[in-house]
C-alpha cells in the first residue's frame, strides 16, 4: 500500500474506501455483517443466561404481580406509573414481563435451531444417499422431496398441533423439521452428483477409498459453505413457523414463548387496551433475532462466496 | 492504405492493487502492430498477454488500470484511454474486436447465430432494415467460409470449431481496424485448429487489419504470424519477425519456448536409461487384457470390438491417439473399471475388472493407478496437497510409520523435481497447475503400481513445463519399472516417449504400430491428416493446406478405410473386430 500513498499525496475518497475494502478482503472472516449478527444472537442468549441468575423467575405465574403494569418511566391508561420491581411492566394476568422474556426468548431460538439441526441432518442423508446410490431410491427420494415442497407446512402443522393439543418445545421441533430437510436434500443431492465426477473423488477412488470415506471426508467438507448457509436460513423459517403457530394459539401451552406472549396480549384486547409493551416487546426481540440471523446469512455468504466480496 | 501503424502501445504498465501490494502485471510494454500484420504475443499463462490485450478495450477487470503510458488507435490515432464509456462501447467491436478463447461459452445458447451477429450491427449503427442485415450476417458468415443457413442455427447445434468460426465472423462484420484473438483455438483439436486459424488469416488478409494472435505454442505462432512478442512476467523480452525470432532467438526464455516444442523426428528430449530395470509383475497372465471389449453409450458406440493383451514383462509404455470423440478416454476409464464394457472383459492379470473381491479391488488399485488430464480438479480444495499422497498410501498399507510416510512423500517429490519443504503444506489453489501434475506423478511414483494410466496428463500445463512432466512420467517406465498407456492427442510426444502407438478415430483403429512406422511415414490418411496438423515452429513449412476437408469427408463417408497394421513388438498384441 505504501507506493500507492506516494503517488499521489492527498488520497481521494473513493481510494480511501477501496484500502478499507482491502483490509476487509484480508481476512475474510472479519466480516462486519458476519459479527453484527452474532453478537445480536449471543445477546439473546446472553439474555437468557444472565437473567436466569440475576432475576427472580417465579414471577413468570400468573399472579405474582400487579396487572397491566407499564415498562418503567411510562404511564398506562390508570395513570399507574412503572415501578422498578417490574422493569419491562406487567401483563394481562399479573406475570412480569422480564420474566417472561428471559424465559421465552431463548425458547423460540432453541426451537429455531433444533429444528433446523433435525432438518438438517436429515438432508444431508437423504441427500447423499440419493446422490450416491442413485437409481430407485434416488427416484423415490426425489418424488418425495418434490411433493413434500408443494405441500404448505402450516396448514398440516395446524392440524398435527390442535390434534396433539400442549406439545413440548423439542415435539414442535422435531414437527417443524419435518418440513425443512427438503431443500437441503435437492442441494446436496445436485452437488453431490456434479462432485462425483470431479477429479479428486476419481482420484480417491483409485487410493482404494470406501464409499464413506468418499462422502464423509472428501465431499462434505467442501459443503460445508452450502451446510452452514442453509442452516441459518432453515433457522429462520423454524422459528417463523413456530412463532406463526404460537400466534394462533398452538405449541406448548405451558412454557412461556415469545410467540405465546404475543398470542396471550393479543387474546386480552391489549392492542386496545394500549398495552403495547405487552405485544411490542417481544416482537423487538424477534425482529432483532432474524435482523441477527439475516446479517449472520448475508456474512456467511460474504465469507464462502469471495465473488461477492469484490474490491469494487 | 498509410503506413502509419494501426495500434501503438507507448511504455504501457499495467498494475493490480491486492491487499498484499501492488501487482505489476505489464511494465513499460512499447510495440507497434501495421495494418495488415499479424502479431502473435506469445508466454505462459500470467505473462500479462492478455491484460495488455484488454487494456487495449478498456476491458480490464476492476481494480486493475493503465497506470502510465499511452495507447494509440487506428489510423486517427485515437487515444483509447482518454476515451469516456460511450465512446469507447462505439469502438469495441468496430474498430477493435475480441475473439475469446470459449467460443463455446461465448455464445448466447439461447439466440440465433444471426440474430446475435444482427445485436452487434444494430447497437453500433443504430436501426437498421432487416434485409441490410441478412445480407450482412450472410456475407460475414461466408467470409469464415460457413453457409448462410448456420445463421438459422442455435449455438447448440454447431460444432465447436464452427462456433470458433462464428465467433470470427462476429467479429469482422463491422471490419475493424484490428482483431485481438485470444488463444482461440486452445479448446479445439489439431485437425479444427487449423481449419480455424486458416480462416481466421484469410478474413484478416481480406480486410486488411492489424491482427494481435495470444497465445503460449510455439508451433502454432510459427506457421501465423508474421511477427512475434515474447512476454515474461509482463516484461517484452524480445520482439521481432517470427523468422528472426524462431531462427535466431536471443532471450534464453525464448529459446526455452521453442524447445519446447516437441518434434516428430527431431532430437528427443528423453534419455533412456542405459538397464531398464526389470518389471515387478508376478505370474503368467498379462498385465492388462482387453477381450473383445466395446462400448456403447445410447445409440452412439463409443468404442469398437478390439482385443489387446499387455503382457508387462517388460515395461512399456503404448500411447493411444486420436482426437476428442476418438475413443481414447472411454478406453481410460474401462481400463481403471470406473466404466464397465457393454460387451466383452478387461482382465486384470486374468481376473475380471469387473468382479473383483472386496481385497482383488484394493490390490487392483494399487497397481493400476492413474494421472488425469486436469491437474486443478485433482486436489480436494479442503486439503492440504500432501492428503493426495499420504491417504493412498496409507489405504494400500503401504506406510509402516508417520515417519516412513513422510519420507516417502519427500522422495517422491525430489524424485519429480519438487522442493517437500516448500510444496507438501500447502493448499492446491497455492500452487500451478505444472506444480500439481507433478505431485501427482510423484503420487503414482510413491505408490510404485504396475500399470500407470495417463489421460492426457500435459493438455493442460504450460507448453514449457510439457517436456519436464513428460520425463517425469517417462522416468516411471525407466527407472521403476512401470508399465504406461499413454493417452493423448499430441502425435509428436507420443512419437518420443512410446514404444507402439495406436491411432484412434471415432471408436475405431486407425493405425498401430511402432511410432517409428505410424507417426513417422503414416499411412493411413487420418494418420497424415493429423501429422499435417501439428503446427512446428518451423518456417519453410507449409502448414496451411486446405487438404483437411477432403480427407476428413472422405474417412466421414463410410466406416473409413481399414485398420492399417504396421509391425509388432514383444509383449503386446493387438487385434480388431469381434474374435
Amino acid at each position: 500500500m505504501a507506493d500507492n500513498t506516494t503517488s499521489s499525496a492527498p488520497m481521494t475518497r473513493a481510494e480511501r474506501r477501496l484500502q478499507k475494502r482491502m483490509k476487509r478482503f484480508d481476512n475474510p472472516w472479519m466480516n462486519p455483517k458476519l459479527i453484527w449478527g452474532v453478537c445480536l444472537l449471543l445477546g439473546i442468549v446472553g439474555l437468557g443466561l444472565l437473567g436466569r441468575l440475576l432475576w427472580n423467575l417465579d414471577l413468570v405465574f400468573t399472579g405474582s404481580a400487579p396487572l397491566k403494569l407499564p415498562p418503567v418511566g411510562f404511564e398506562n391508561l390508570r395513570r399507574q406509573e412503572g415501578v422498578w420491581d417490574y422493569p419491562l411492566g406487567t401483563d394481562g394476568s399479573g406475570r412480569d414481563l422480564l420474566a417472561l422474556i428471559v424465559m421465552g426468548a431463548p425458547n423460540s431460538l432453541w426451537v429455531g435451531l433444533l429444528a433446523s439441526l433435525i432438518g438438517m441432518s436429515t438432508g444431508i442423508i437423504l441427500g447423499f444417499t440419493a446422490g450416491f446410490v442413485g437409481g430407485r431410491t434416488d427416484d423415490v427420494i426425489r418424488v418425495l422431496s418434490d411433493v413434500m415442497i408443494t405441500i404448505p407446512p402450516l396448514l398440516i402443522l395446524v392440524v398435527f398441533q390442535a390434534a396433539y393439543g400442549d406439545v413440548s418445545l423439542a415435539m414442535m421441533s422435531l414437527l417443524i423439521a419435518g418440513f425443512l430437510w427438503q431443500s437441503p436434500t435437492r442441494l446436496i443431492r445436485a452437488q453431490v452428483l456434479s462432485m462425483r465426477e470431479s477429479g479428486y473423488v476419481q482420484m480417491a477412488r483409485l487410493s482404494g477409498a470406501s464409499t464413506s470415506h468418499i462422502m464423509f471426508r472428501e465431499m462434505l467438507p467442501n459443503l460445508v459453505p452450502y451446510l452452514f448457509g442453509s442452516f441459518i436460513a432453515n433457522v429462520t423459517t423454524a422459528i417463523v413457523t413456530a412463532v406463526g403457530l404460537e400466534v394462533l394459539g398452538l405449541g406448548p401451552q405451558r412454557i412461556p414463548t415469545l410467540g405465546r406472549t404475543i398470542y396471550e396480549a393479543i387474546n386480552a384486547g391489549a392492542l386496545i387496551q394500549n398495552l403495547w409493551w405487552w405485544w411490542g416487546i417481544p416482537t423487538v426481540l424477534l425482529a432483532v433475532m432474524f435482523i441477527g440471523l439475516l446479517m449472520i446469512n448475508l456474512g456467511l455468504d460474504e465469507v464462502s462466496n469471495p465473488r461477492l466480496r469484490r474490491l469494487s | 492504405m498509410t503506413d502509419k501503424p494501426i495500434l501503438t502501445l507507448k511504455d504501457v504498465s499495467i498494475e493490480f492493487p491486492t491487499p498484499s501490494g501492488i501487482v505489476q502485471a505489464v511494465k513499460n510494454l512499447s510495440l507497434t502492430v501495421n495494418p495488415g500484420i499479424k502479431v502473435g504475443f506469445i508466454g505462459e499463462s500470467g505473462s500479462g498477454k492478455t491484460t495488455t490485450a484488454l487494456s487495449i478495450m478498456q476491458m480490464l477487470e476492476s481494480p486493475g488500470r493503465v497506470s502510465t503510458g499511452e495507447i494509440l488507435l487506428g489510423e486517427a490515432q485515437t487515444k483509447v484511454l482518454d476515451l469516456n464509456e460511450e465512446e469507447m462501447r462505439k469502438t469495441r467491436l468496430s474498430r477493435v474486436s475480441y475473439i475469446p478463447q470459449g467460443a463455446m461459452n461465448s455464445l448466447n445458447p439461447v439466440m440465433r447465430v444471426q440474430n446475435q451477429m444482427w445485436d452487434a450491427v444494430v447497437a453500433h449503427e443504430g436501426k437498421t432494415d432487416l434485409n441490410e442485415l441478412q445480407r450482412r450476417s450472410d456475407a460475414a458468415l461466408e467470409s469464415v467460409g460457413l453457409p448462410a443457413r448456420v445463421g438459422r442455427l442455435y449455438p447448440h447445434e454447431l460444432s465447436g470449431g464452427m462456433k470458433q468460426r462464428v465467433c470470427i465472423a462476429l467479429g469482422v462484420i463491422l471490419t475493424p481496424e484490428l482483431i485481438i484473438a485470444d488463444e482461440p483455438t486452445s479448446a479445439l483439436d489439431v485437425v479444427t485448429q487449423r481449419h480455424v486459424m486458416q480462416t481466421l488469416t484469410e478474413v484478416q488478409a481480406k480486410i486488411g487489419c492489424g491482427l494481435i494472435l495470444i497465445g503460449h505454442d510455439m508451433g502454432l505462432m510459427a506457421q501465423s504470424v508474421d511477427q512475434l512478442a515474447v512476454l515474461k512476467d509482463g516484461v517484452l523480452v524480445e520482439h521481432g519477425s517470427t523468422r528472426q525470432i524462431i531462427e535466431n532467438p536471443q532471450h534464453p526464455y525464448t529459446k526455452e519456448l521453442i524447445s519446447s516444442v516437441p518434434l516428430v523426428g527431431g532430437e528427443s528430449f528423453l534419455s533412456p536409461a542405459v538397464s531398464a530395470p526389470a518389471s515387478q509383475k508376478e505370474g503368467p497372465d498379462a498385465l492388462l487384457e482387453f477381450r473383445d471389449v466395446s462400448k456403447v453409450y445410447g445409440d452412439v458406440t463409443a468404442l469398437h470390438a478390439m482385443s489387446f493383451a499387455l503382457q508387462g514383462d517388460t515395461p512399456q509404455i503404448i500411447s493411444i491417439v486420436g482426437q476428442s470423440g476418438s475413443g481414447k478416454s472411454t478406453m481410460g476409464s474401462l481400463m481403471l473399471g470406473f466404466n464397465h464394457p457393454s460387451t466383452g472383459q478387461v482382465l486384470y492379470e486374468g481376473k475380471d475388472v469387473a468382479r473383483l473381491s472386496p481385497s482383488q479391488s484394493l490390490d487392483f488399485r494399487k497397481n493400476v493407478q492413474a494421472v488425469f488430464q486436469d491437474p486443478y480438479a485433482c486436489f480436494n480444495p479442503f486439503y492440504r496437497v500432501d492428503h493426495a499422497l499420504k491417504f493412498p498410501f496409507k489405504q494400500f498399507g503401504l506406510s509402516k510409520s508417520e515417519a516412513h510416510t513422510q519420507q516417502a512423500m519427500e522422495d517422491a517429490c525430489h524424485a519429480v523435481g519438487l522442493d517437500p519443504d516448500l510444496i507438501l503444506r500447502r493448499y492446491p489453489h497455492q500452487l500451478s497447475g505444472g506444480q500439481r501434475q507433478r505431485l501427482i506423478v510423484a503420487r503414482a511414483l510413491m505408490l510404485s503400481p504396475k500399470l500407470l494410466i495417463a489421460d492426457e496428463p500435459v493438455s493442460m500445463v504450460d507448453a514449457s513445463l510439457r517436456a519436464t512432466i513428460l520425463k517425469n512420467i517417462y522416468d516411471l517406465k525407466d527407472k521403476h519399472g512401470i508399465s504406461i498407456l499413454y493417452i493423448t492427442h499430441d502425435l509428436a510426444t507420443a512419437y518420443h516417449v512410446s514404444d507402439y502407438v495406436i491411432v484412434l478415430y471415432h471408436g475405431r483403429i486407425a493405425e498401430a504400430g511402432p511410432p517409428k512406422e505410424v507417426i513417422g511415414d503414416p499411412k493411413h490418411p487420418y494418420t497424415q491428416l493429423l501429422i499435417d496438423s501439428i503446427p512446428w515452429p518451423d518456417m519453410n513449412r507449409a502448414w496451411g493446406t486446405a487438404r483437411g476437408d477432403e480427407v476428413e469427408h472422405m474417412l466421414e463417408g463410410s466406416d473409413g478405410p481399414a485398420t492399417v497394421f504396421r509391425g509388432e513388438i514383444e509383449g503386446f498384441g493387438l487385434k480388431t473386430g469381434a474374435a
